[in-house]
Parts: structure tokens; sequence; C-alpha cells
């Protein structure tokens, strides 16, 4: 039994840090634009279609990443210029806008893929699926730890932008305060864009980890959507490291909670403790 | 619109069944009642408090679920029931809905939103209501157009006293509290308006009227399923019908629905369903980028010949 | 007619209001002044129950008001207006009244109230403004409208947080003989934050000194100008006295 739930933590673990890069990415969004990205998981689903359509051709998913990654990043800049940015100038309420319009996109986003390739769940075959690494008693799937790994190594690349370049620290500034940064010369349109930018090609990069992991067919997105919000509340929206924590916390907590009930029920659970968490600290278990 | 007009368009509407046009046009009629009642309904607490709930498909799928499950277990005929499905949804509201009230601006929208695809998760998993495999509401053996009349006429009365009733919350007492709690509501608070009381009876209001629609669909489509009676999709579109139409009367939604609705159709039957849906979610952009406030303002506007205000407020200068 | 005993409040780790004690008497138009942070408009936040104290007690005609919701505080008839205005922007200015009257005076119908709305905005000068819409209306005007909306609630105590701030000498002199008036026709007793110094003195019949969250000082305004303690408050400790 022991075994069982160290395994469940550590498989865990790592699915927990493909959660907290697709929950950095919408918390970037939320905290700069003050966008409610609903369609960051579809995007994420596009990307893991992408790398399926270039899995099909051989080519493997972490290599498809030298298209998906760019592409994804002038999509957002696209979206965020052609959609949000005009949306945003005309509306006094962004919330109800941006939460529509995106839902609008992933909609849209939902039916084409569907279009294309049918309803039905994709799985992406690598020449490592199957393999497991060895650990004592405990078997780590390697493309789990693939996934988990490219996670890690973005939300790392990541947090170094935000941190340690003259432009990434703008990017911070704005996210703690637009106006403020403003005043100081931060150029908005720029930041937000680039933001944009970055966000969505970490979804991108979040949905060719997430599909090494897991089966995904186009409605996969709002199972997504509960991860991601659950990784935004309980880590806050204000911080990266605080998305970390909590998407490792939430893997962990999904993958334990399988143990001890059937899985059709996993998802009650979480949705119960997300529920109950916002109504008793809705900015986040943990403090920026 | 004036009295006679719309003396004239009731008329229509109550005649319609028996001037033989057929079954198509009636369902089609069915469904723009419903998806007004839906809209109108949303905006009593989406419109006039400012809570944006984006859940309210779970309101509606309670609806059908408790008139599913009285026909199938307790012989019951939804046409009696319904209210009941109503009931339910307004219970379940008061219950969820008063925490989740404590909540404003995205964090109520999120959390009502996780509260739709809840709610779909537990049903789907629930065995006495058929779980995955959905329930069969199995009609008597009715004539088709004859049931088809009797499921126009329950919409439109469905549709008629949800009008109604949130007609007379907007013109009365309720009404300006309601929009001074939208405004500021701890200013409201502190002129006297008991914020939580309000909101909450909005909601449960809101609910009710949502589930009374839902229970007499899920008869009309004689077979119900979590995936569409509790669909995100369905929430979502509560709130554009009345952001499109206008949030701040109780007749915008309608236009809103109108729109929706015999857009969607039109769609639908010109490019099939995922085209339809595609459109529908660009067009969906577009529209809410230019016309911000809804289309009835717009167009009260242009029929008094006034100018357009200026766009948005001054924060706009920072945001982008 | 109001007592505070003893409140004290903190905001985690910082002390706000440390056993603050001192009394409104009916009919008197009393300040409370004190250096910005020493816990003015936390006081009227407590008062108004947006604030629980941590320990004190505010009690209003004999009513014990803490835990009570702010908007059963506003119906016991307690009106405010705020630092930072606050009207109803999306309502009209009759609708701003309106909702006072339905909400705070227990009005039932919504055309008679928008009726009596009139009234309310003519009593403060903004007789002109009946379809201004809110957003155009002046800082001063906004301040009226505030103002004639805490009115229409029917208050016997009014607070008034700030409300001569961003004023010209003009507006000045003419919301100083508003407030005088509310008192002097309607009977309301006024408790008010005010920095601008002349308008305390000239209009208060009684002083609170606020410093550091505790009560430095309290009299008549002539007693409060003289008091040493309330010199160091405001001009520091080298500062001689002129006199």
């Amino acid at each position: 039994m022991l075994v069982q739930a160290v395994q469940a933590l550590a498989t865990g673990l790592l699915t927990g840090t493909v959660y907290a890069l697709l929950g950095a990415g919408f918390s970037l969004i939320w905290g700069v634009a003050h966008v409610i990205n609903i369609a960051h998981p579809a995007l994420a689903v596009g990307a893991a279609y992408a790398a399926y359509a270039l899995a099909m051709r051989g080519v493997d998913p972490l290599v498809s990443l030298a298209v998906v990654v760019p592409l994804f990043f002038v999509l957002g800049v696209v979206l965020y210029e052609g959609v949000v940015r005009p949306a945003a100038r005309r509306s006094g309420d962004l919330v109800l806008v941006s939460m529509v319009l995106t839902f609008g996109l992933a909609a849209a986003l939902e039916n084409a893929l569907a279009a294309v390739w049918g309803p039905g769940p994709r799985v992406i075959n690598v020449a490592y699926t199957g393999q497991a690494v060895r650990l004592g008693l405990l078997a780590l799937p390697v493309p789990h730890l693939a996934g988990a790994g490219l996670a890690a190594v973005t939300i790392a690349a990541l947090y170094l932008f935000l941190h340690e370049t003259l432009p990434g620290k703008a990017v911070r500034a704005v996210w703690q305060n637009r106006e403020g940064a403003a005043l100081c010369g931060v150029n908005l349109r720029q930041v937000t864009g680039l933001t944009y930018g970055l966000a969505v090609a970490s979804a991108g990069v979040a949905g060719v980890a997430l599909a090494l992991i897991y089966s995904f067919s186009p409605a996969s997105h709002l199972t997504w959507l509960v991860f991601v919000f659950l990784v935004v509340i309980v880590g806050g929206v204000g911080s990266l490291v605080g998305a970390m924590v909590a998407g490792v916390l939430v893997g962990a907590l999904t993958h334990l909670t399988t143990l001890v009930l059937p899985f059709a029920w996993t998802p009650f659970l979480l949705f119960a403790s997300l529920g109950l968490l916002l109504l008793w600290r809705p900015t986040g278990l943990l403090r920026r | 619109m004036s009295r006679a007009a719309a003396a004239g368009v009731a008329v229509v509407l109550l005649l319609l069944p028996w001037a033989g046009t057929g079954e198509y046009p009636l369902a089609l009629l069915s469904s723009v009642f419903m998806y007004s009642t839906l809209a109108v309904a949303w905006n009593v607490i989406g419109g006039f408090a400012g809570y944006l709930s984006f859940g309210h498909a779970a309101f509606f799928g309670l609806g059908g679920y408790t008139t599913g499950f009285l026909l199938v277990r307790g012989g019951l005929s939804p046409f009696l029931t319904a209210p009941l499905g109503g009931v339910v949804a307004a219970v379940f509201a008061a219950l969820a809905g008063y925490p989740c009230l404590r909540l404003r601006g995205p964090y109520f929208a999120v959390v009502t939103m996780i509260l739709g695809l809840a709610v779909r998760a537990v049903i789907l998993n629930l065995p006495w209501t058929g779980a995955a495999e959905g329930l069969w509401m199995t009609l008597p053996p009715w004539e088709p157009l004859s049931a088809r009349r009797a499921f126009y006429y329950a919409m439109l009365v469905v549709a008629l006293c949800t009008v109604l009733a949130v007609r007379a919350v907007r013109l009365g007492k309720s009404g300006v509290g309601l929009e001074a709690l939208r405004e500021d509501e701890d200013a409201a608070q502190s002129i006297g308006v008991p914020a939580v009381r309000l909101k909450l009876g909005a909601l449960i209001l809101s609910a009710g009227l949502t589930g009374l629609a839902g229970g007499v669909y899920a008869y009309d489509r004689s077979y119900i399923h979590p995936d569409f009676m509790f669909d995100l999709h369905l929430s979502v579109l509560a709130v554009l019908m009345a952001l499109l139409g206008g949030r701040q009367s109780w007749a915008g939604p309608i236009l809103g629905a109108v729109v929706v609705r015999l857009v969607d159709e039109v769609l639908t039957v010109r490019v099939g369903t995922e085209a339809a849906r595609i459109i529908f979610g660009l067009g969906l952009a577009l529209v809410i980028v230019l016309l911000p406030e809804g289309l009835l303002p717009h167009l009260l506007r242009l029929r008094r010949g006034a100018p357009r205000p200026p766009a948005a407020v001054p924060a706009a200068v920072v945001r982008s | 007619m109001l007592r505070i005993e003893g409140v004290s409040k903190r905001f985690g780790g910082l002390v706000v209001l440390r056993s603050v004690s001192f009394q409104v008497s009916q009919g008197a138009i009393v300040g409370l002044i004190g250096p910005n942070g020493s816990g003015k408009t936390t006081m009227f936040n407590v008062i108004t129950g947006f604030h629980r104290p941590d320990a004190g007690e505010v009690v209003f005609m004999g009513r014990r008001l803490v835990g009570l919701a702010p908007f059963e505080i506003a119906r016991a008839g307690i009106a405010r207006t705020f630092q930072l205005v606050r009207p109803f922007a999306g309502l009209t200015t009759a609708d701003n009244v309106a909702a006072a009257l339905l909400y705070g005076r227990g009005l039932r119908d919504v055309r008679e109230a928008r009726a009596e709305a009139g009234h309310w905005l003519r009593y403060v000068g903004l007789e002109a403004a009946l379809d201004t819409p809110v957003g155009a209306l002046t800082l001063g005007g906004k301040k009226r409208l505030e103002l004639a909306r805490a009115l229409a609630t029917g208050p016997r105590l009014l607070l008034l947080d700030e409300v001569f701030a961003g004023l010209n000498p003009a507006e000045s002199a003419g919301a100083v003989a508003l407030v005088r008036r509310i008192r002097d026709e309607l009977g309301v007793t006024v408790l008010l934050v005010e920095h601008v110094m002349r308008i305390v003195m000239g209009l208060c019949d009684h002083v609170v000194v606020l410093g550091s969250g505790q009560v430095i000082a309290q009299g008549p305004p002539s007693a409060i100008a003289a008091d040493p303690q309330v010199r160091r408050l405001y001009l520091g400790e080298d500062h001689r006295a002129a006199g």
C-alpha cells in the first residue's frame, strides 16, 4: 500500500509539473493583461495535435518543439494585437468580455480540431513509450519524465527571464502594478504583447508535454481548464513559484485520490476542493 | 415597441401553431422562447447585479434532471413537475450560491464556471439518473404535431412568466437596489441596501427560472445527458445573449437570444454544427469588440439619432 | 448620542486604533482631526460596520452597533460620505438618491422615491443637475450628490469624511453653510473628519484629536488650538508656538 502511495505521489509530481507550466502561462496572462484566457488549455490541445501530426511523420514531440514554440509565440502576439487589445480598449468590463471572447476562441479551436481529426481520443507513441526508469520499487515512465522535464526546463527558463532580464523585469513590474509601471515609462503594449507571446508559447510546450503523458481529444481542454484553475487559485495569480508549488500539489493530490476513490469521482473531489479553497482564500493559498 | 405592435406579435405567437406551418417553425420558435428565458433569467444576476455567472447550465440541467427523475421513477408528467425543477435549481442556487456570492469579479465568474463543470461531473457519475448513459424521457403516444404544439405553448408560458417576473424586478425597488449594488456594493450597503439578501435573491430567482426552462426542455428533447444538459457552451451562451442584447434592461437579452438562436440555426443548417460553432466563436469575438454595450442600446440610440458615447472609461488609456 | 468606548483595531501587525473613547452629543457638530494615518477613516469604518473592532464598543442612541451589518447600521440612522467620492456612476443622479430613499428610509414605491429624490437634490443645490449623468458632475457636484444620498436615508447622525477636500473657497463656504443647515434645519448630528483647520475651527462645537490611533486631546476648538500636545503633533518637537 505504501509503495502504491509513493508511486502515485511520484507520478503525481511529474504530471503536476506540467500542470504547473500550464497554470503559469494562464497566470501570466491574467496577472499582466487582466484577461482570463479560457482558451489557454485549448491552445495547449492545439499544440498536442500539432505534435501528433508531426509524430505521424516520424518527428519526435521534443523535436517538434522547434516548430511549436516560435509558432505559438507569434500566435500569442497575434491574439493579443488582433483580438484582445481591440476588445480591451472598447469595453469597460474586461473580465466579462475576455471570458466570453476567449471561450469563443476555445470553442472555435475545439471544433476546428474535431473537424480535422474527429472527436475521438489520440495518443502519441514514441520510441520510449512504455519504457520506465526503475528507482528501487518505483517505476517512472519515461514519457512522464520527458514531459515533466520539458515543463520544468520551461518554467525555469521563464523564471530566469522574469528575474534576470530587463524585459522580464518589465513584465513583472506590469504584473504587480500596471499603472505604476506605465508611469515609470514601461511600454505597456510591447510588454503585454511579449507576455502573451511567452504565455501562449508556454501553453504550446505544456500541450506537447501533456501529449506525451495523456491521451487527448478536442474536448480535453475543458478537463485541463479545471487543472489550470486549480493551479492558479491555489498558487495565486501573482507568482510563478506559486504556480509551481500548486501544480505539484495538485498533481500529487489527483493521483493520490485515485488510490482511494474510483477514478470517475476524481473530478468531483478536485472541484470540491477548488470550490472550498476559493471561498476560504480567493487570492490563493500561497502569499506572493 | 408600440402597444399595437406588441399586441400584434402576441396574437401571431398565440395562433401560429394552428396556422398550418408544420413542425419546424414551431420547434424553432420554441427554441427561441427557451433561449430568451435563459438570457433574461441570467441577466437578473449577471446584468442587474453584475455578478457574472458562467455556470448557469448547472441550474438548467438540474431542472431537466428533476423532471426526468420524477417522470422515470414516479410517472409524473414534466408539464406538471417543471416548476419543481425550478425549485430544485433555486434551492441549489441558495446553498451553493451563498458561499460563491462572497467572491467578486473574476473569482465569482471562475467559481461559477467550475460549479457548472462540477455538477456535470457529479451527475455523470450518479447511477440514479442514468449516469453516462443518459436518461430517456419517453413521450406518450401523441401525434407529432400535437406534441410540438404542446411544447410550443409550454415554452411560451415559461418565457412569458420569466419576462414578466424579471420586468417586475427591473422596474421595481429591487431593480434600483441591484443596480446600486452592482455599481458599488460597499456604498450601497452604507445607504441601507442589504447586499447579501438582495444578490442571493437575484441568484435564486435567476436559477429557478432557468431550472423551469430546463424542466420543460428535457421532455421536449426526450433524452437527456449531462454532456448537453450541463454544457459549458450553454452557460456561455446565456452570458453572450445578454451581453449581445444589452444587460441594462429586461428586454435586451430577448433581442440577444433571438439573434443568437437564428444565426446559430442558419449557420448549422448551411455549414453543419462544427463549422457553425467555429464561425460562431469567431463572430462572437468580433461583435464583442465592436459593440461592447450590446445591440439594444445601440439600436435605441440609432433610433433616437443620439451620438455614440465616448469609448469606455478613462482607465482605458492605461489599460492597453 | 454616539459613544465610542475603548475601540481598538489592528490590521495584521499595525495597530490603527488604540482604546479610543469619545462622545458625540446630540445636535453637535464634532470634528475628528489628526495627521494622516492616525486612524480617522478607520474609526468611521468601525462605526459604520465595515470593520469589526478587536475591542471596545460603539453605542448609538443606546444601541450597540458592533457586529451589525453595514446596512443595518445605515437603517439605524447613521449615514456617511466617503473620502474618495463614490456615487453610483451608472445610475442617474435621481436614482442615486432614490436608492437611498428606498433602502435607507424604507420607501416602497420607485416613482415616489424618484419624485422625492428631486427634493433632496434641490436641498443640496443640485437642482440643475437632475438629468445630468453622474460622470459629468464636477467633484463638488459629486460630493453634493453623495450628501443628498446620505441625507435621503433620514439619518440622525451624519459622518462626513473629508468632504471639504478639493473644494475651492467659494465651494467651501457653500459647503460649510450647507452643513450648518443640515444640523440646524434637519436636526442631524454631524461628525466630520477634516484636514482643513480653518473649517474645523470655525464649524465645530467640539473637536477630538487623534494621534497614532489614540485620543490626544478633545474639547472646544479654542482649547484644542492652544493645546501644546496638539501643536507638537502637527508642528513637531522643534517648533516654538508663535504665540
